[in-house]
């Protein structure tokens, strides 16, 4: 039961009263509150130890699509933390416009509710939301961190995927209960038995301890409350310790700056105090502490087991990095709470205004997305072809996808986005090693002793008739294979090592293409690794074009100029002049391609009449043909960068 | 008609007090001029006379369609004070006529070179149009030949435009006749430059070839942006003064609009707009491409600008690639080669 302490004389005697996050209190503090102060005569307090044993904080764990945000959604109505008026998005969880629109979740967030449970408590149930997205798995196994349970979700009708199980590794990992919820049962394909194998199979539960849900139809939503109650362990931690909290997220507000989402494991903070973030030793005044609802709840101060917020007068979010601990500057924590590290960007792409001159415009806004977004970084880059720009570092394929599209949308820039590379790691004859992130930058051959690459570690989880099509995807992607273990008779799970070069570039649409869409797919980093790896240029009229530049394996050099000449003899227009186009390794043309020159662009007739009219065409070509790049005489038209993206078109 | 032609010299009145400008040319074109009588053209051209200052030697053209004049006709133009004719012939191929929507024959069309001769015009040109669907160049050839024989001054040879909103354009939209492929297109276009040079012809703009010392006056003024001012329904006038930006206005196209508006003595005009510098160097730059050239150095002068590096590196690789010439005067010149693309060139040298 719930023990709450009031001080109705001066001999303390208790009863039962609603607890508040506010009326907690230390037991030294009680105690001594108890025997010498009067006038606390009628307040309640509660121990922070026993408050501790009613908190819950968990998280959801599903492949996309599978309906963790829908059944995010139920918990909040179930506990009335929403109203189905407040239901104002479809998930409210995901609140960035972007997220909404591609059904995932980018940026974690947190969210409390209060749930009165069977056995007559109530408890305070912290849902952390976690990311669905490989790119951002570093995020996904800090807010794993924060929780003490996870529900998992499969999805009745689909089952197990690759990305749930890297997750529920991950969970795992971190030493979560597990709950597994199968989703969707009311579907006319779910296949309950099947899911309840794979799930078995993967967590070795037993039949009863798996909950059957639909969201849509609200059925096992009160069992999933009740498991969370009941299985979920409540935090540990000690309020009176020196403060640990684990940054799990930050987002910038521009007036607030970096607000803190955190987690407390040990110690208390209390609004004025004075904070330090042991990443980078920087301390601020925490200006306000509070917890997660729908909105941020000033509550003056948090404690051991808490899920809440920290703002703290912080104007850049890379002082916030996820991860960090952070303790108070009075009884600092001797060591940071373990698990921090530092991200580093995987995938690079230049970053180019579209018309040179808004060349400063993009800086701006590049600046400003960098506020919210600790994870990207960039620098300034030069390309004969594009102009000034910049070269960003990304997560991953979708962290690049998500950035080019805020540029675009919430910044209003229209640019120009190179085809993605992975950093190489180049040992040069004369024994220094260079980091390439840039394909323009790499040496010379005759400078290189070796390249290596990132390797990663591919999970791949398909229906067995699409097992031979993967395989062979995955060979030509130069993939390693390493075993293939099955999650039930009709799903295999594939393993193999192949460069992370290999999949940046639409691997995921074709693995899906292959798979009628039934393949899931996940990968960790592994290492890096020697392998042949060449440097490709494109030039156009013998003028190297920059922007098209490409480091590939050599065996695949052939094949890859020979398709990018000819894509790109489709691409761009006739010229006044013939244009040649080669690819070529150094010095050694690898394939040609040429466009034969315009042969009649004019008007036969311009008198008196004509002349205004004539005028405003010509402007409006000339308009066009600000929107294209020049290299030496070639005009090069946007889609020709954008197109190489998608070279496996045909 | 007669509606028309009062109106067309009440339209002549509204100008009295224009200008003191001395007129050096006066083109009757546009539509067929040549369906009225000599003496209607004769009042017109006397009331243009006491209405402006003209000079002696002006060059008065007057546009006719073969099969609506004959040689008293033609007597009485020359009488009249035209100086010379253009003739739209546009083609010596009886189908191809049918095609374009002539009335006339080509014998008919011969008929009123010869004609014209008798009536004492040395300075006849003729019109032709090439490209035409399915049009071998054995089939233009023909054509050109038949021109050439025939000794005029001047040649206009005009690549088919299909315009919107045409019966040609019509037909094209339902798949009647397919334009020629621009390969086609291009190889007659060259074909025309180069026999029109070897038959003695300078080419002095896009489709404009003329014997030594017969360039139309009227067309270069157009193209060096000299006053002129334009009288009819879609006439279009070019007016500037001293350092005033350069006006341009032109009249409603409607023919019944055209009259009424001058019926209630107001001017007709449709529309106008004013040039900004930065329009005027953009018309001096392709109307000089397609003509005579650009003083490159003398409009930077006068414009007090500078092509930027990338228009100095195309004018050069222009040149290097002979689709230009740049003449010891600082002038650059398309050559045949550069007139085939002449407007993808100005596109790209037009004032950013």
């Amino acid at each position: 039961m719930i023990r709450s302490y009031s001080i109705t004389s001066f001999h303390g005697s208790f009863s039962f009263l609603k607890l508040t996050p506010q009326s907690r209190i230390f037991s030294h503090d009680f105690q001594r509150l108890c025997k010498s102060v009067p006038r606390e005569i009628g307040r309640t307090f509660v121990l922070y130890s026993d408050f501790m044993k009613y908190i819950r904080n968990f998280c959801i764990i599903a492949h996309i699509d599978h309906g963790k945000s829908t059944i995010a959604d139920c918990l909040l109505q179930q506990t009335g933390a929403i109203t189905a008026r407040e239901m104002k998005y479809k998930q409210v969880l995901d609140d960035m416009d972007l997220e909404q629109e591609r059904g995932i979740t980018i940026k974690l967030h947190a969210v409390q509710m209060h749930y009165k449970a069977k056995d007559g408590n109530e408890y305070t149930l912290n849902l952390i939301d976690t990311p669905g997205h490989v790119d951002f798995s570093y995020e996904v196994s800090r807010s794993l961190a924060a929780c003490e349970g996870a529900i998992l979700v499969v999805d009745a009708s689909q089952g197990v995927e690759a990305q749930t199980i890297s997750n529920l590794y991950f969970a795992i990992d971190a030493g979560l209960e597990i709950i597994p919820v199968i989703n969707k049962i009311d579907l006319p394909s779910a296949m309950i038995d099947t899911v309840k194998h794979q799930i078995k199979d993967l967590i070795g539960c037993t039949d009863e301890e798996m909950i059957l849900a639909s969201a849509k139809a609200n059925l096992g939503i009160d069992e999933i409350l009740e498991a969370v109650v009941k299985r979920v362990s409540p935090p540990k931690g000690d309020p009176e310790a020196p403060l640990q909290a684990v940054i799990f997220d930050s987002v910038f507000d521009i007036y607030r700056g970096s607000i803190v989402y955190m987690r407390v494991f040990n110690g208390t903070l209390k609004e004025g105090e004075k904070v330090r973030f042991l990443h980078n030793g920087k301390d601020f005044e925490a200006e306000e502490v509070g917890i997660l609802e729908l909105k941020r709840k000033r509550t003056d101060q948090l404690s051991a087991g808490d899920v809440g917020y920290l703002i703290a007068g912080v104007k850049d979010v890379h002082d916030t990095k996820v991860g960090d601990t952070v303790t108070t500057v009075k009884n600092p924590a001797p060591k940071p709470w373990p698990g921090y590290k530092e991200v580093k960007p995987m995938v690079f792409s230049g970053v180019f205004p579209t018309n040179a001159d808004d060349f400063e415009d993009l800086r701006t806004a590049i600046d400003k997305l960098r506020l919210n977004d600790s994870s990207l970084v960039y620098e300034p880059e030069t390309s004969t072809a594009l102009g000034f720009g910049f070269r960003c570092g990304y997560l991953g394929l979708l962290h690049m996808e998500i950035v080019q599209e805020r540029l675009e949308r919430e910044y209003n820039q229209s640019i120009i986005n190179t085809v993605p590379n992975v950093e190489y790691r180049v040992t040069k004859v004369n024994g220094e090693v260079v980091l390439v992130d840039n394909p323009s930058f790499m040496p010379t051959l005759g400078e290189i002793e070796k390249v290596e690459e990132p390797f990663i570690k591919a999970q791949i989880i398909v229906p067995t008739e699409y097992v031979g099509n993967i395989m062979k995807l995955c060979m030509d992607r130069r993939g390693i294979y390493k075993n293939t273990t099955y999650l039930d008779p009709t799903r295999a799970d594939l393993h193999y090592e192949m460069p992370l070069s290999e999949i940046i570039f639409d691997f995921y649409d074709k693995l899906k293409s292959t798979s009628r869409g039934y393949a899931s797919f996940d990968y960790e980093i592994l290492d890096f690794r020697e392998s042949d790896l060449v440097k490709l240029d494109i030039l156009l009229n013998a003028e190297p074009v920059d922007a098209f530049s490409t480091i590939v394996h050599r065996d695949k050099a052939h094949e890859w100029g020979k398709r990018l000449c000819s894509k790109l003899r489709k691409l761009i227009p006739r010229q006044m002049f013939e244009v040649a186009i080669q690819a070529a390794i150094g010095s050694k043309v690898v394939s040609r391609e040429t466009i034969s020159a315009m042969r009649k662009n004019v008007l036969a007739k311009c008198y008196g009449g004509d002349i205004s009219r004539k005028r405003k065409l010509l402007e409006k070509q000339k308009e066009g043909k600000k929107r294209m790049k020049q290299v030496g005489s070639v005009e090069i038209p946007q889609e020709a960068f954008l197109a190489v993206l998608s070279m496996d078109d045909e | 008609m007669q509606s028309f032609i009062s109106a067309l010299h009440q339209e002549i009145d509204l100008y009295k007090n224009h200008s003191s400008e001395t007129f050096t040319t006066i083109f009757l074109g546009g539509g067929t001029p040549s369906l009225l009588p000599a003496y209607e053209i004769k009042r017109i051209l006397d009331h243009l006379e006491d209405t402006f200052r003209i000079s002696r030697n002006a060059e008065v053209t007057i546009e006719t369609n073969p099969g609506t004049v004959d040689a008293a006709k033609l007597q009485g133009y020359r009488d009249a004070g035209v100086n010379r004719l253009s003739i739209g012939v546009q083609s010596f191929h009886q189908d191809e006529l049918e095609f374009l929507g002539r009335i006339h024959t080509a014998d008919q069309a011969r008929q009123c070179v010869r004609d014209a001769r008798a009536a004492g015009f040395d300075n006849v040109s003729i019109d032709l149009i090439f490209s035409l669907p399915g049009q071998s160049q054995a089939r233009w050839s023909e054509t050109l030949e038949s021109a050439i024989a025939l000794e005029p001054q001047h040649i206009s040879a005009y690549s088919l435009i299909v315009e919107d909103n045409t019966p040609l354009a019509r037909m094209v939209r339902a798949n009647l006749v397919s334009p020629n492929p621009l390969e086609a297109e291009a190889d007659l276009y060259a074909y025309t430059m180069e026999r029109m040079r070897r038959a003695g012809f300078e080419q002095y703009e896009v489709s404009n070839y003329a014997l030594p010392g017969f360039r139309s006056q009227h067309n270069y003024n157009y193209w060096c942006h000299a006053n002129y001012l334009g009288f009819g329904p879609s006439a279009h006038s070019f007016w500037k003064e001293g350092n005033e930006p350069g006006r341009r206005w032109w009249n409603v196209a409607n023919l019944t609009n055209y009259i009424a508006r001058l019926e209630k003595q107001t001017v007709p005009v449709a529309s106008s707009e004013l040039l900004e510098q930065k329009q005027m160097m953009a018309e001096k730059i392709f109307l000089g491409l397609r003509s005579d050239g650009v003083e490159l150095e003398r409009l930077e002068r006068d414009f007090s600008t500078q092509f930027p590096r990338r228009q100095r590196e195309l004018i050069t690789y222009l040149v290097e690639q002979k689709n230009a010439i740049l003449e010891s005067n600082g002038r650059l010149r398309l050559t045949p080669k550069g007139y085939l693309v002449c407007d993808e060139i100005c596109a790209r040298l037009l004032p950013a």
